[in-house]
Order: C-alpha cells, then sequence, then structure tokens
C-alpha cells in the first residue's frame, strides 16, 4: 500500500543550556554555557499507509510532539529521513502544510474575538482553496459537525467541544490528506467525545483521511485507532493493534462469581466474616468477597477462562459468572510503569 | 524568465490580500469594543502628547537650540512621531511575537502555508497607536504654524511622505531584528525597546546636539535619521553633517529597504534556528 508516512530512523537531540544559580552563575553560563543534551527521539521508524488511523500514546515528554514537529517541518530531525505524502517536511513545509491539517486539543487556531464563521471563511485564503472547493466543504463540514447553531457565535463564547468541532472544521476545510490530531478529546465530556469520535471514523473512512493522533485517552485508540504506537524516552516500544497489547502485557483477568445464597452460608469465613473459597487452581487466587460476590484473578496462561468455570460449577452451586478484562489504562500504566517494553527495546538493539 | 516574474507578481498580490484580510480580521476583532477603542487611542494620545512638553519647557526659557527655532524642533518632531506611529501601527505584529514564541503560537503559523513572515506582520494592528500618530499630526499643524517664512515646493511635499514611510519602515525592521532574537532568548524586549522609544527620543531633536559616534550611528549603521533628520532637514533647507548633500533625503526609501532587507534575511536565518531547535 502506498505510504503517507515513512520515517527512517528519526532522531532529535536538543541543546538545553543549563542556568547555574546566582548571578555570577548567569554571568559564566554566558561565557560558559552548561550544555546537556537531551535526546528527545532516539532512531525512531514510523510508516503509515494512506488512509490508515493510527494511535500514537506515551506519557509526556515521551517525544510524541517533537515526533510530530519533525513530521510537519517545524522540525528539522537531528538523524534519519523522512517523508510526508512524499514530500521533504524540512525542505517543503509550505507545500506540506496545504495537505496536512493539524489540530491541537489545547490550543484554537480560530480568532477568539470573531464568530466562529469568520475564521472558516478567511482559512480559504490562508491556504488558498478554491471558492467552489471551500464552499462544498463548509458545507459538507456544517452538516457533520452541526455547526450551524454556534456559526456565529463569537469563538470565546463557545463550549470546549463547540470549540473542539470548529476547530476540526478549520483544520479540514482544504482537504487535507493528513490529519494530526494532538489530544483531540481533552478535557471533553464523554458525549462530545463520543461526537469527536464519530467523526473522525466517518472523515477516515468517507474521505479516505490518513489519521495520526495523540492521546492520553486510551479509550479514543481503543474505539478509532486499529494500529498503536507506543514511545516513550523517544524510543518506539511497540507498534501493533490494541488487542495484542492487551493479550502480550495485560497481566490477571478478574472472573466475578455469583454464588447461590444458601451456598454462602455453607462456606468458611474469614475474619470479617466474608466467604473464603479454599483449594483454588494453581494460578488463580481470591482478591475479594462480597457476599454472594466473589472476585477471582487468574493469569492468562495459569488456565483457560472456561476450566476455572468449570471447576467452580462442580464445587459450588453458581448464579452467574462474567469476567473482566484488564483495562487497557491499566495495561499502559504497567508497561511504562515497570519499564516492560524499554528493556525489550534496549536488549533488541544490543543484538 | 517573464513568467517567473509573472507568478511572482501574482503572489504578491495574493499574499497582499491575505494581509489586508487578516488586517481586516484584526480590526473587526477589536471594533467589537469600539468605547474601549475611542478611550486607549484618547489616552495614549494624550501619554504621548506630554513627550512635548520638554520642548516646550525648554524653549520657555531659550530662544533656540543649537540654531534651531520652536517651529523646526516642533517640525522634526513630528515627523518622528508620525513616522514611530505608523511603525508601532503596522508593527504591532512583529513587536508582539515575544508573546507569540511564549505562547507556542509560531508553530501554527509554520503550519500554514502561507509565508511566516506575512502571518506575523499581520496577527496584530494596534488601533490605540493612532493616538501617536493623531499626536504627530498636531504638533505638525502646530509646527507650520510656528513657522511664518515656510514655503512649500512640489519637491518638499514629495520628501514628507518618503521620509515618514522609511522612517516607518526602519523602525518596523528594527522591531523585526528584536524579533528575531526572540529566536535565541526570550528576553530581548528591553534591547528592542531601546532603539525604538529610545531612538524616537533621540531622533525628536536636532541630530547635531549629540556627538558624532551617535549621529553616525543613526545615519549608517541604523539610518533612523533618513527617515526623521534628512528630510526635515530638506524641508527646512538646513544643511546636513558630514557634509552630506541634502539631495539623500530623496534615497530614504532605498536606505530604509536595504535596512528592511539586511532584518528580513536575519530573520530567516533566525526561523531556520528555530526550526532546528525548537524553543
Amino acid at each position: 500500500m502506498e505510504s503517507m508516512i515513512e520515517a527512517e530512523h528519526l532522531s532529535k537531540t536538543f541543546r538545553v543550556a543549563r542556568r547555574r544559580p546566582g548571578l555570577s552563575g548567569a554571568l559564566r553560563s554566558v561565557l560558559d554555557p552548561a550544555v546537556r543534551h537531551v535526546e528527545a527521539v532516539q532512531d525512531l521508524s514510523l510508516r503509515v499507509a494512506r488512509g490508515e488511523m493510527v494511535g500514537l500514546v506515551g506519557p509526556n515528554g515521551a517525544g510524541k510532539s517533537t515526533t510530530i514537529k519533525m513530521l510537519t517541518g517545524i522540525l528539522v530531525p537531528t538523524g534519519g529521513d523522512v517523508h510526508v505524502a512524499g514530500l521533504n517536511p524540512v525542505r517543503q513545509r509550505r507545500e506540506l502544510a496545504s495537505r496536512i491539517g493539524v489540530v491541537f486539543g489545547q490550543r484554537s487556531q480560530l480568532w477568539w474575538d470573531l464568530p466562529l464563521i469568520d475564521s472558516l471563511r478567511l482559512l480559504r485564503h490562508l491556504y488558498r482553496v478554491q471558492e467552489k472547493r471551500h464552499r462544498e466543504n463548509l458545507a459538507r463540514l456544517r452538516g457533520m459537525l452541526d455547526l450551524d447553531e454556534f456559526l456565529d457565535t463569537p469563538v470565546r463564547q463557545l463550549s470546549l467541544g463547540q470549540r473542539m468541532r470548529g476547530d476540526l472544521a478549520a483544520a479540514l476545510l482544504h482537504d487535507p490528506e493528513l490529519l494530526y490530531l494532538d489530544e483531540p478529546t481533552i478535557g471533553l465530556d464523554v458525549v462530545a467525545k463520543a461526537r469527536i469520535r464519530e467523526f473522525l471514523l466517518a472523515i477516515n473512512a468517507e474521505q479516505g483521511v490518513t489519521v495520526l493522533l495523540t492521546t492520553h485517552d486510551m479509550d479514543d485508540v481503543e474505539m478509532l485507532c486499529p494500529r498503536m504506537v507506543i514511545i516513550d524516552h523517544g524510543r518506539k516500544l511497540y507498534d501493533g493493534t490494541v488487542g495484542e497489547i492487551r493479550e502480550r502485557f495485560g497481566g490477571e483477568r478478574t472472573l466475578i462469581a455469583v454464588l447461590d445464597a444458601a451456598e454462602i452460608a455453607a462456606i468458611a469465613r474469614d475474619v470479617q466474616g466474608q466467604p473464603v473459597l479454599g483449594e483454588l487452581p494453581e494460578g488463580v487466587r481470591q482478591v475479594q468477597a462480597e457476599a454472594p460476590r466473589i472476585w477471582l484473578s487468574f493469569g492468562r496462561d495459569a488456565l483457560p477462562a472456561h476450566e476455572l468455570v468449570a471447576w467452580l460449577g462442580a464445587r459450588y452451586r453458581l448464579r452467574d459468572v462474567t469476567f473482566q478484562e484488564p483495562e487497557i489504562e491499566d495495561v499502559i500504566r504497567r508497561i511504562y510503569e515497570e519499564g516492560l517494553l524499554l528493556t525489550e527495546a534496549i536488549r533488541s538493539k544490543r543484538v | 524568465m517573464r513568467s517567473y516574474i509573472q507568478s511572482m507578481m501574482s503572489n504578491l498580490l495574493l499574499d497582499l490580500r491575505l494581509y489586508r484580510r487578516l488586517i481586516a480580521m484584526q480590526l473587526r476583532a477589536q471594533l467589537q469594543y469600539k468605547m474601549n477603542v475611542f478611550i486607549d487611542i484618547a489616552t495614549y494620545l494624550s501619554v504621548t502628547g506630554l513627550e512635548f512638553v520638554p520642548v516646550l519647557i525648554y524653549f520657555g526659557s531659550f530662544p533656540s537650540l543649537l540654531g534651531w527655532k520652536v517651529g523646526e524642533v516642533a517640525l522634526l518632531f513630528a515627523i518622528t512621531s508620525m513616522s514611530f506611529g505608523l511603525a508601532e501601527l503596522f508593527g504591532a505584529g512583529i513587536d508582539g511575537f515575544d508573546e507569540t514564541i511564549r505562547r507556542g503560537e509560531f508553530d501554527r503559523v509554520l503550519l500554514r502555508p502561507a509565508g511566516a513572515l506575512l502571518q506575523v506582520v499581520s496577527s496584530d494592528i494596534r488601533l490605540r497607536r493612532l493616538g501617536r500618530i493623531t499626536e504627530g499630526l498636531l504638533i505638525f499643524v502646530l509646527a507650520l504654524g510656528l513657522l511664518p517664512g515656510f514655503s512649500w515646493t512640489p519637491l518638499k511635499l514629495l520628501v514628507l511622505p518618503l521620509g515618514i514611510v522609511s522612517g516607518a519602515l526602519v523602525f518596523i525592521a528594527i522591531l523585526l531584528l528584536g524579533a528575531t532574537l526572540c529566536f535565541w532568548t526570550v528576553e530581548t524586549t528591553e534591547i528592542t525597546n531601546i532603539l525604538t522609544y529610545g531612538g524616537r527620543e533621540l531622533l525628536s531633536y536636532p541630530l547635531t546636539i549629540y556627538n558624532q559616534g551617535l549621529q553616525r550611528f543613526f545615519l549608517f549603521l541604523v539610518p533612523l535619521a533618513f527617515g526623521t533628520y534628512i528630510p526635515t532637514c530638506y524641508l527646512l533647507g538646513r544643511p546636513l553633517p558630514f557634509g552630506l548633500p541634502g539631495a539623500l533625503a530623496f534615497g530614504a526609501p532605498l536606505v530604509a529597504l536595504a535596512f528592511a532587507l539586511i532584518a528580513g534575511a536575519t530573520w530567516r536565518f533566525g526561523v531556520h534556528r528555530y526550526q532546528s531547535t525548537g524553543s
């Protein structure tokens, strides 16, 4: 498939001047700056096909923004090679700019004091879009994003969700092939989030817009992006599906069993008077009990879920059984905190 | 070659139209608070008017300043004020560039296909600066009243606007140099202010009252005198320092343009630096 983004061994090192304390320190820093090198992005390769939707995930300071800045031509990479839409982002920045759209969740590109429609009209001239095309795009986006109710309201008076819809329209008026979204749902309520996600799925499906989004909200990734790239400490740690990562690092699943009321009475009790199941199979432990409910946690490798159900069924009268998959949020947190993939990435580099 | 020039001209035309549209957006935004703008202009007029008080005080006690009469100094003062007022009005976007960088908005500028400098220049226009231009106009009328023997010639009528616009261009170029410094360090406004506000203050008085080093500085290094002192001397029929010919007044636009081009090249260099370092 044709590539929209091709980045090979991208790296970016910042020279950061360290300030010395005090006045004499400040003077010394002018003459003899103490420079520290910060490797914001290291050896990052990324290939995104036309029409893909990819989620870029990582903690703050992981190198996501730096990566996006290199992909848009705002920043010159220290090393590596990058092409976006077949263009060299730095050398052909302005040409690339007319073919991509960028939305920063925390920073609007709309004119604050003026009605939304004024910004949307002006963007035609900033991007030199043909009048007819602009009119058609505006009409379509107005419908898709339901802009009409607040088109004449000054941007400063819009709710966060409305403003985000306005910003999305602003980023798409010139028919970009690629849309970068930086935290597009940050601070939005559930309904507004759902609406934005629905819209993004629609433009991806209908117009074939390639979408690269950074987010902290794993729901965004789960609902929008079949593919997820995890970045930490400037390195790419993972590139694959959301499901696979849950499989690999999901840790333990939870089974919630609701026992028959009569059964409960016969079971041994702990000091708090809650039931305790004895002689559980290996790899299964009881994590919580609140009669008649009992929570059992078990590893993916310990035994298949149906065997655990069978095991329980053979010994107790069950009224109900439900399973809880580990939250992807927790999985990702574990990956950062325990450096699960980081050690792996370093190891594979040494080999 | 011909088609290259044609496309360049049509690009320039589109840029000018874009500039007009962006400025119109700014004006519309500011005019939402009409009363506010009016009070701002009036306040700025009285504040800048106060700057003229020392001239009146001086001439209350002394008949002339190195041979310059009150009307002549007032004329110089008025021309300098109008030049600087125009620069403040149209250079507001450049003047506020440190804020643009600090808020991270320069990234957005680079994400658009229009030229970066064009976007920065048209990102702001400060209507209250009309106060200083009004002050300049009022003092100009006063100066003409104080110069009973003054007579206009067609060439003088040409030199006057050329000088004012050239002066404004040099002031704006200084602002641009200051903005460029923001790519290295954000704390630069004071350095620029020395040259802009300080330059306006110094050049409101006859250049020859300063030592030769300072005179050379404003003639040959930062050619502000070309937009203020030299045209005023031409209008008044006064000789220029260092035996320079009075006709130099007609060269003001070229000198200003050259200085602006140098500032522009420095700006480009700064943008490249931004792209390799981030902010």
